[in-house]
């Protein structure tokens, strides 16, 4: 019951979303997140019926210049492999998207129905945190693939029960819809189930992520 | 005759009362996010009694519930389930509570 309140209130809290971590956590648990930024945002939660297996909801919403994504799906997601060292973590992702996606430009206003892989690879130790994703999105004979990178360090090491702050720069790029990068430099902090990001972009547009499992 | 079997009772009782530490290395976690997955999982299971995370040295021990024992088979599943792998399971003698006074005086 406590779990669903908590999940209720994140859904409610958070309207729009940016960012992927570990994109899920233990079997048996639901993993909520949100992104609100100027012109990228969403939120999804996700249940994994496995260690390596989840399955999730997620709303969308992806502007530019003159295009506007708005995109509701369902999502599988797999870890395809975890390389676990003492003191390192390797992952490979792939998350199977389906779903409905609305394309306005101009004049033009027209639901599609879409499928969408999501290749996603990710380094991290204790102090350093590297990711790279490549999502492709086909859809109206449009480009819609976003790639994104991002990269950083801990300042320091902490103690289980404290916060540990990261320093992390982000960039991300939708075909079509955006003419260049966006860099985010971006402040994170992790406390056990809690993970929150502040950045602000190159343009001075604010972002914010919130992650919570359950 | 009567003697030996009080013993062997008392033996037999005393090994079934007694919690069990466990000291297990893991392989994978390296952050806070991370560790409370494994932390929760071992919280949940219905023989753990307590459960301390020291994330600097990569380990977590686990201490049965009085009478209960953990095996390592089972203690490797439950931290495979939540992503991570282990590396070395072994009993100590303390409690959970004096290993986390000990790393975690506060």
């Amino acid at each position: 019951m406590n779990k669903c309140i908590y999940l209720l209130a994140v859904l409610l809290m958070s309207h729009k979303t940016m960012i992927y971590a570990a994109p899920m956590s233990f079997k048996g648990s639901i993993t909520s997140m949100s992104t609100i930024s100027k012109n990228y945002s969403y939120i999804e939660s996700s249940y994994a019926i496995t260690s390596k297996d989840s399955l999730g909801i997620n709303f969308n919403e992806n502007k530019g210049d003159s295009y506007k994504l708005k995109a509701g799906e369902f999502f599988y997601l797999r870890r395809l492999m975890r390389v676990n060292e003492i003191n390192s973590q390797t992952n490979l992702w792939l998350f199977t998207s389906a779903g409905i996606v609305n394309v306005k430009e101009n004049l033009k206003d027209d639901d599609y129905i879409y499928l969408s892989p999501t290749l996603q690879f990710d380094y991290e130790t204790k102090r350093v945190f590297s990711m790279i994703s490549h999502q492709i999105m086909r859809v109206g004979n449009e480009n819609f693939d976003t790639t994104k990178i991002e990269g950083g360090f801990s300042f320091y090491e902490t103690d289980y029960d404290e916060t540990q702050p990261w320093l992390l720069l982000k960039t991300r790029k939708t075909s079509t819809v955006d003419s260049k990068f966006e860099y985010t430099p971006t402040l994170r902090f992790i406390n056990k189930s809690l993970f929150g990001e502040v950045g602000v972009n190159l343009d001075g547009d604010p972002s914010f992520h919130l992650m919570y499992t359950f | 005759m009567m003697k030996k079997i009080i013993l062997i009772a008392t033996l037999f009782l005393s090994m079934n009362t007694y919690a069990l530490t466990q000291r297990i290395e893991i392989l994978g976690m390296v952050c806070a996010f991370c560790a409370q997955g494994i932390e929760k999982s071992f919280i949940s299971d219905e023989n753990v009694k307590d459960v301390f995370v020291n994330l600097k040295e990569y380990f977590v021990v686990i201490e049965s519930k009085d009478g209960k024992s953990i095996d390592e088979k089972h203690i490797r599943t439950i931290v495979n389930d939540a992503g991570y792998d282990v590396r070395n399971i072994e009993i100590v003698s303390d409690s959970v509570g004096e290993i986390r006074e000990r790393y975690d005086p506060k």
